[in-house]
């Protein structure tokens, strides 16, 4: 008899976790995978328990697009997972992707950052709720300029006193370069917007026009004048790589550099500023890297994953994560947090980063590229900055050959 | 058929079927779809999508990035396998020697082939890097060429004095023998320190060479210098595993035809082209076949350099099709008709090979 009241809980049990829904949700690996599943057990997990439900985080190592775009044609992917805003709108205008509206009332929507949702919003369709999202800034070492005895760079700073500053730390410090350029729209963009540039004009075709130029040839010439170096010359594919390994004295990069740095170099002063600004159009440039949590259209799961959904964008879990300095949140609300106004090192890192989404920030806008890849559209403009830099090609062949290569791109 | 003989083909049935349940699922399967998606516009993520013909084919051939990849793709199929067969057949004839330590050689030369290809991949960016390993080599033999050509000169100076010396005495002994060069290798080294210590003969400064290997647009022989650095890299990791088959197919050679030839006067240069090619031809024709298939298909050193290189310089076929379908949309329909297109060259070169090439058979 004792023996059928066990079989009989077991069963019970078994029946209870069964009707427990399983939410799964699909983004990059390294440092997202622990923090997500993290956050889910700790956040998001608990404030769905009352619902049955329960979510699970996997994190794909290597190519996440590839893996995500695999997984959509196969009908495996996961019912929630990132979509970086950098190739959203061909994965948004395939159908592939749930709208977001019949889940979320319009006041649920407005307590996002306008810029970052619409960011991901389609002909009127949310497509995605903005997970988090980073801007560039500009990290500088303060024992490096203290010790070449020049001032450290500042808001105020414009691309030629920028420059001179780096200059002048290259100069006295041998073995250190004042910036580590690399051949990467992803940063000379953000120069480019500055000059009144845009990637696409009123009749949606790209066009190196004069602006666009003007901040080529300034950013091209830092390594021609010795205030930066090529980074693969020094061993390095990111600015952040150089700026931790001592080897540039200056870094552009977002709040991400934060995490690397505390490993990499803990007990390094850096500071951090603002981009500086355009000279003749006292204007700063600045882009929106951001990653939706977007809903599969294929998920037997919906409204689920809709309530997973709200859980991960709520104060709560945004909270968790800005009070552990891993990302910045996108909520409008949290921008008073206490926690930017305190002082060290990586709370000043953020609240710089977090400022240059806003008004101060200049001209800002998302990554994005239209219903292009962004990485073919930026591949001419990197192998023209590649070429130059490198002094394979002039500034005017560089750029003719960018043109015709977008001409054939953005019909 | 006999029952018997129905038996024994059930058998062989049997144990095949792991092999032709894989063939038909990972290939037959995959060919057949490929085929059919490169008639049609489908897209990874579209959901719908339609016959379009010969379109994609038309497309593919006024691509200017598909033409890239594929003289690419030729051209790095006929420099590697060249390389390759040339220097594994070498490797392998040195190799083979009957000498003291021999087996050591044999492992540390088969190394390479141990190794990752992503590993060696990622070594080798740092490695052709401006300032990397290759120039900062380059560099350092520049700067101790002076003290290395004085070594030289004297080197070949002794053994010259020695070997006029020993004709005058009437003995008939080659210019390079063993015994006078190790006498002239110590003149030359003991001369060479005495010069350098004396200030007579000095290492210059280092310059490395200012070269870029992996962001250079420029050409040689018509190949971009960002794939010659893929060439170098994908000879040097190859070359150990076709060394290995052409080692088992040297000492499959009897070793009486080499008595005989030598036995009729053949000098060991001789030997070789008359005795050694002929009879590894089976061999070479394996290793030729293989070396094909392999350079065509090529991806993963071009997938790995990423933005290390420009795209446009070293793009090969097989990378052309990921691109395609792992970037935008995913031209599913396009990239499938390249895949096509690679597997109708891989097929056709291995048959002209077959048609023109070394036969099968040993003379």
């Amino acid at each position: 008899m004792k023996r059928w009241w066990v079989a009989g809980l077991a069963l019970a049990a078994l029946s209870m976790a069964s009707a427990q829904t399983v939410v799964r949700l699909q983004g990059f690996g390294g440092n997202d995978t622990a923090i997500i599943s993290s956050l889910v057990r700790e956040v998001v997990n608990p404030a769905l328990q009352k619902d049955n439900i329960r979510a699970e985080y996997q994190g794909v190592e290597g190519d996440y697009r590839a893996a995500l775009l695999n997984a959509l044609s196969a009908g495996t992917a996961a019912d929630l997972f990132y979509v970086d805003i950098f190739w959203s709108e061909p994965l948004f205008a395939s159908g592939r992707v749930e709208p977001l509206n019949r889940y979320f009332t319009q006041q649920e929507l407005s307590v996002f950052n306008r810029n970052l949702l619409n960011a991901f919003t389609l002909r009127g369709n949310v497509y995605g709720l903005p997970k988090d999202f980073n801007t560039l800034a500009v990290q500088f070492n303060k024992d490096l300029f203290d010790e070449a005895k020049v001032p450290y760079p500042n808001q105020t700073d414009t691309w030629d006193t920028f420059k001179d500053k780096l200059k002048r730390v290259q100069a006295a410090l041998k073995d250190v370069a004042g910036l580590c350029v690399v051949a990467d729209h992803a940063r000379f963009g953000a120069f480019a917007y500055a000059t009144g540039w845009r990637p696409f004009n009123a009749q949606g075709r790209t066009v190196l026009d004069a602006n666009f130029r003007r901040a080529f040839e300034w950013y091209t010439s830092l390594v021609k004048d010795g205030a930066g170096k090529y980074a693969q010359d020094l061993g390095e594919g990111w600015t952040g790589g150089c700026f931790g390994a001592e080897r540039a004295a200056v870094a552009i990069e977002g709040a991400w550099i934060g995490g690397f740095l505390r490993d990499k170099a803990p007990n390094m002063r850096y500071g951090t500023t603002l981009i500086p600004l355009d000279p003749v159009t006292k204007q700063r440039g600045n882009f929106i890297f951001t990653v939706s949590w977007s809903m599969n259209a294929a998920s037997r799961n919906k409204e689920a994953a809709a309530k997973v959904l709200r859980a991960l964008t709520s104060p709560e879990a945004q909270n968790w994560i800005l009070s552990r300095g891993l990302a910045l949140p996108s909520r409008s609300a949290l921008a008073n947090s206490p926690i930017f106004q305190r002082p060290g090192k990586e709370n000043e890192l953020n609240r710089v980063v977090f400022q240059g989404s806003t008004s101060v920030g200049g001209a800002v806008l998302p990554f994005k590229f239209g219903s292009l890849d962004g990485g073919e559209w930026m591949r001419p403009i990197n192998e023209a900055l590649l070429a130059v830099i490198t002094g394979k090609k002039s500034v005017d062949q560089a750029l003719a050959d960018a043109q015709a290569e977008l001409n054939r791109l953005v019909r | 058929m006999l029952r018997s003989q129905r038996i024994e083909a059930l058998y062989a049935l049997l144990f095949l079927a792991p092999f032709l349940i894989h063939l038909g699922v990972f290939f037959v399967f995959a060919f057949v779809r490929t085929l059919g998606f490169s008639f049609t516009d489908k897209t990874l993520i579209g959901q719908s999508y339609q016959i379009v013909g010969f379109a994609n084919f038309i497309q593919l051939f006024q691509d200017p990035r598909f033409i890239a990849a594929l003289t690419h793709s030729i051209s790095f199929m006929l420099i590697v396998t060249t390389l390759q067969t040339f220097l594994a057949l070498s490797m392998a004839a040195i190799l083979n020697q009957r000498l003291r330590g021999i087996t050591f050689f044999r492992t540390v030369y088969y190394i390479p082939s141990v190794l990752s290809s992503a590993a060696v991949t990622v070594i080798a960016i740092w490695f052709f890097q401006k300032t990397g390993f290759l120039n900062t080599f380059i560099g350092w033999i520049g700067s101790v060429a002076p003290v290395l050509l004085t070594f030289v000169a004297i080197f070949v100076l002794a053994q010259a004095v020695q070997v006029a010396w020993e004709r005058i005495r009437g003995l008939p002994v080659a210019l390079t023998d063993p015994a006078l060069a190790t006498i002239s290798l110590a003149v030359g080294l003991a001369l060479t320190w005495l010069l350098a210590a004396l200030g007579v003969v000095v290492p210059r400064e280092a310059q490395p060479p200012e070269f870029t290997w992996l962001t250079n647009s420029d050409r040689f022989l018509g190949v971009p210098i960002p794939l010659w650095s893929i060439i170098m890299l994908n000879t040097f990791t190859t070359i150990p595993t076709l060394m290995l088959i052409f080692l088992a197919g040297l000492q499959d050679i009897p070793k009486s035809i080499y008595e005989a030839a030598a036995i009729d006067g053949a000098s060991p240069l001789q030997q070789f082209f008359s005795v050694t090619v002929p009879m590894l031809r089976p061999v070479t024709f394996l290793v030729i076949t293989l070396s094909l298939i392999g350079t065509l298909q090529m991806f993963d050193q071009v997938a790995l350099m990423g933005d290390a290189a420009p795209l446009d310089s070293i793009i090969v076929l097989a990378y052309y099709v990921y691109n395609n379908v792992f970037s935008g949309e995913g031209r599913v329909g396009l990239a499938s008709a390249a895949a096509i297109i690679l597997a109708a060259l891989t097929f056709a070169i291995v048959l002209l090979q077959r048609a023109l090439g070394i036969s099968e058979k040993a003379h």
